[in-house]
């Protein structure tokens, strides 16, 4: 039994690094920009997809790490230059409906290109199997996983805690006419940021496809966990991010132990539990 | 009484009951000019919770994301009533609309302690909440497959016959009727004193509250309403199409309700009507056409975005302005957009 909950432990934390990285671009891009992007779930799904394309052309999954998060980030940066500028500033409402239309339109051509019906993902030859550490076996893949998205979460805490472009993002997540003020163009702040969320955003849709499979719907079902996370989390904050992510992904593995069928529901008691007590979210800088 | 007196009050009359007046000749006439019944129940029923949510939006300011969450807790709440408790139809409609005011209650009391994206953020979230709740409680909720076998109760009136409802007009014009008091009804609440205070909450929550009011109570206040009539429209969906299913709790039904306000223009009453049109109309048309339609909505919703953000009588003011040469800055309804 102890086996099987560290086993569940350790796939709640694996799951919860996934979270955490979508959390994370969906938080920036909403703290930065003011908008709630729609979209976020569909770069997670282009990534998987982009992936199952890549994989099958070069041979090697390992190429889409890199050329994947490349590509999103191309598209969202495209998209933000062409559509979403337009809307700084407007009501929160068109926003939404804009980077809903995205995420639709989106997922129709995925479904024209590739077929409604989802597809299996293998893993990477050179990442099956397990390892046994202290007795209980662990994937060797989610292992890769877990490693590469905390290496990525520790690099993103540096970028933003330690260099120019994340001290501006900080800045501007406090206040943004003050930054703008100061003689930074925000403009390509902006662009950047969603790029680097979306690149993201792409890089969790390659490492989740073969965990569990690619569908076009992926990126539906996801995004509502990710609103929750980043309500668990907090507004516009990267601490916030990490901690709801590993919240969400955990109550979800632990739960699944004890009754299978709640556990996305219990996601959604962990928020407004922690809405009741903490109303901005644990780590919510801003309201 | 003097034959003046008589005039006046015949005018003070018409001026409160015009609109209904209007509406109800039009949408009298309304099965008959579309292609089939069922559009015009489906669209009258869209524009009845599209007029709801105007009342939150357009006149309160308050946004929400949730709308699905109120229309198909309804339809569920009458779906399982009339499948497992009762097949009076007034009864079934009372439960859906009291299980949607409540959950609009909860909803309304959590999202109205943030303000701006955070509060539309929360209520996006819970009615994701309620979308895989009833995804995943399936032994209530059917899950993905839904609830069938529903049958729409005759019409039983103590005392008189019981009037069925079978064919799909005569349902029309049983929901029609409700269509047109909850329309008098939303009007009415625009025209109070408390609908004033929910529009000065609008110009500028702060002054509100330095007045001495108590704006979140209202807003609250504003979230069971509009719930309520967003509510009422899901349960006469609800036996309209004599199923139930998790289509109407996802979001795709919120992004339609605004969508419809917004096309039409908000804070109008009249506007939101004309959008459900549009709306249903366009994805009615289009799923006819095509299997993967739902990227010409996407796409549409792109556009209206980009290019006809103060609805529709916005779009007509902006024509007109171009026509004429001058430089107007934004439509009023555009501005009230941009206000809230």
């Amino acid at each position: 039994m102890t086996d099987l909950i560290i086993a569940q432990v350790f796939n709640g934390l694996v799951l919860g690094m996934i979270y955490v990285l979508l959390a994370m671009g969906l938080s920036i891009v909403w703290g930065m920009m003011d908008i709630i992007n729609f979209a976020h779930g569909l770069f997670f799904a282009l990534g998987a997809y982009l992936a199952f394309t890549v994989t099958a052309w070069s041979g090697s999954f390992f190429v889409c790490l890199l050329v994947v998060p490349l590509a999103t980030a191309v598209i969202g940066m495209l998209l933000e230059v062409s559509l979403l500028r337009r809307l700084y500033g407007q009501n929160i409402l068109y926003q939404i409906l804009m980077t809903y239309g995205i995420a639709i339109a989106g997922r129709e051509l995925i479904v024209i290109l590739y077929g409604p019906v989802g597809k299996s993902f293998d893993q990477p030859e050179l990442l099956t199997g397990v390892i046994p550490i202290a007795g209980i076996f662990f994937p060797i893949y989610r292992v890769f996983v877990f490693a590469l998205t905390s290496l990525l979460t520790l690099g993103m805490w540096f970028v933003i805690e330690k260099t120019r472009w994340g001290s501006i993002i900080r800045a501007g997540t406090e206040n943004l006419k003050m930054v703008s003020c100061l003689g930074i163009n925000i403009t390509g702040v902006f662009t950047l940021t969603f790029g680097v969320a979306t690149a993201i955003a792409g890089l969790s849709g390659v490492l989740a496809a073969p965990m569990r499979g690619i569908e076009p719907f992926m990126g539906d079902l996801i995004l509502g966990i990710c609103f929750a996370t980043v309500v668990i989390g907090g507004m516009g904050s990267f601490t916030g991010a990490v901690a709801g992510g590993l919240i969400v992904g955990l109550s979800q593995s632990l739960v699944t132990l004890v009754m299978p069928s709640a556990s996305v529901i219990i996601i959604f008691v962990v928020m407004a539990s922690i809405l009741l007590l903490r109303p901005r979210g644990l780590m919510g800088i801003r309201d | 009484m003097t034959a003046g007196e008589k005039t006046s009050m015949i005018g003070a009359w018409w001026c409160e009951y015009r609109p209904i007046v209007v509406l109800a000749t039009f949408f009298m006439v309304f099965p008959f000019v579309l292609p089939y019944t069922a559009l015009a129940n489906e669209i009258m029923l869209f524009a009845l919770a599209a007029v709801a949510f105007d009342l939150c939006l357009g006149y309160s300011g308050v946004m929400m994301f949730c709308q699905a969450s109120f229309f198909g807790v309804a339809v569920y709440a009458t779906a399982l009533t009339l499948l497992h408790l009762t097949s009076n139809i007034f009864a079934a409609i009372a439960i859906g609309v009291i299980s949607a005011s409540a959950i609009a209650a909860v909803v309304g009391f959590m999202a109205t302690q943030r303000s701006g994206s955070y509060s539309v953020l929360l209520t996006l979230a819970f009615g994701e909440m309620i979308y895989f709740i009833a995804f995943q409680w399936s032994s209530l909720t059917g899950g993905d497959n839904g609830l069938t076998g529903i049958k729409r109760p005759d019409l039983g009136i103590l005392g008189l016959p019981s009037i069925s409802l079978q064919s799909s007009l005569s349902y029309y014009y049983f929901s029609l009727v409700f269509f047109l008091f909850a329309f008098y009804l939303i009007r009415r609440i625009t025209l109070s004193p408390f609908g004033k205070v929910l529009m000065a909450i609008r110009e500028n929550e702060q002054r509100a509250q330095a007045i001495g009011y108590n704006t979140r109570l209202y807003k609250v206040a504003v979230f069971v309403i509009g719930g309520a009539f967003m509510g009422l429209a899901g349960s006469l969906y609800c036996m309209y199409i004599c199923f139930a299913h998790i289509h109407y709790v996802h979001f795709e039904i919120s992004g339609n309700i605004v969508m419809m306000v917004l096309t039409g223009g908000m804070g109008t009453l009249f506007g939101p009507i004309v959008g459900a049109f549009i709306i249903v109309l366009a994805s009615d048309l289009a799923s006819a056409i095509w299997d993967r339609w739902m990227i010409i909505m996407g796409v549409l919703y792109i556009l209206f975005v980009l290019f006809a953000r103060g609805g529709i009588w916005g779009f007509y003011e902006k024509l007109l302005s171009t026509w004429k040469g001058k430089n107007i800055e934004g439509s009023p309804s555009e501005k009230a957009a941009i206000h809230s």
